[in-house]
């Protein structure tokens, strides 16, 4: 019992045994609603949403009707509590960070490599995340939605997705270290 | 309501365990493109492995049936693997 709290406070946990807890939140996500995680989803219908509210003739495609419906799917509430679930992670090995001065960019790695400006982090942050949603977009779904929910019930589509993940992310840090990789 | 109160007990989880692993972190998800971390790997496989052992074993019980599994359409997935990537390791998340 003392053993297991205090490997709870532990801020990183082996990624198996983080791993063996994520599987079983995917079976039970199968099990008790028949659906699969996912995250990237969950922006694309907040997306349509507001879209619709705000220039609803752009919004009226296929894409935003049938494939990813706007509105408030169990996908946001997932999400919701992906948010506090991380909060709570945090929280129990007193790393987080909120409030606190580093809380916008306290990633030692980050700074070594592209300086300790936060708007370079924020800018960064803001044009990746257009790139993975967009690219979310096309494949059908993103590392949670669609490698690890899609491998786990063995779809072709997740491996073909990691694969390519893979093969463009190490290109990429390949180019951002370049001689320190 | 009660699928709402279960996905997010689902979110929660899945953000903890996300915390636990350390892939809230830039310097995490990065490393592993550049072949020195291989947490995001090895929490990515192991809950791969278990999730496919309790489903089909669910499954050969008769307990659940699968909900649609996504789409195989080999060109758009890998392209879009493929821009996922860049994004992945520009931003870290």
């Amino acid at each position: 019992m003392k053993f297991s709290l205090n490997y709870i406070r532990k801020e990183t946990w082996s990624p198996y045994v983080a791993g063996i807890l994520l599987g079983l939140v995917g079976i039970l996500a199968v099990w008790l609603s028949n659906s699969l995680l996912g995250a990237s989803g969950a922006f694309e219908n907040l997306a349509g949403m507001i879209g619709k509210a705000i220039v609803p003739a752009a919004f009226a495609n296929m894409y935003f009707n049938f494939i990813m419906p706007p509105g408030i799917t169990s996908g946001v509430i997932l999400l919701v509590g992906v948010f506090f679930g991380g909060m709570i992670g945090a929280a129990t090995s007193k790393s987080l960070k909120w409030g606190k001065p580093d809380a916008v960019n306290s990633d030692v790695q980050w700074k070594r490599t592209f300086g300790p400006q936060t708007w370079k982090r924020w800018l960064l942050a803001f044009i990746g995340a257009i790139i993975l949603e967009y690219a979310a977009g096309i494949a059908g779904g993103c590392t949670s939605g669609l490698a690890i929910s899609g491998g786990m019930l063995l779809a072709p589509a997740a491996f073909l997705f990691i694969a390519g993940m893979f093969a463009s992310g190490i290109v990429t840090a390949l180019i951002i270290y370049r001689r320190r990789y | 309501m009660a699928g709402s109160v279960i996905a997010l007990f689902l979110g929660v989880f899945f953000g903890f365990s996300l915390n636990k692993a350390g892939l809230t972190k830039y310097s995490k998800i990065v490393n592993v493109f550049r072949f020195t971390d291989m947490a995001v790997l090895q929490f990515m496989m192991t809950a791969l492995v278990v999730a496919m052992i309790g489903l089909y074993g669910l499954r050969g019980l008769g307990l659940i049936t699968f909900p649609a599994v996504p789409a195989t359409y080999i060109v758009g997935n890998l392209i879009g693997g493929l821009i996922f990537g860049v994004g992945m390791a520009l931003t870290g998340f």
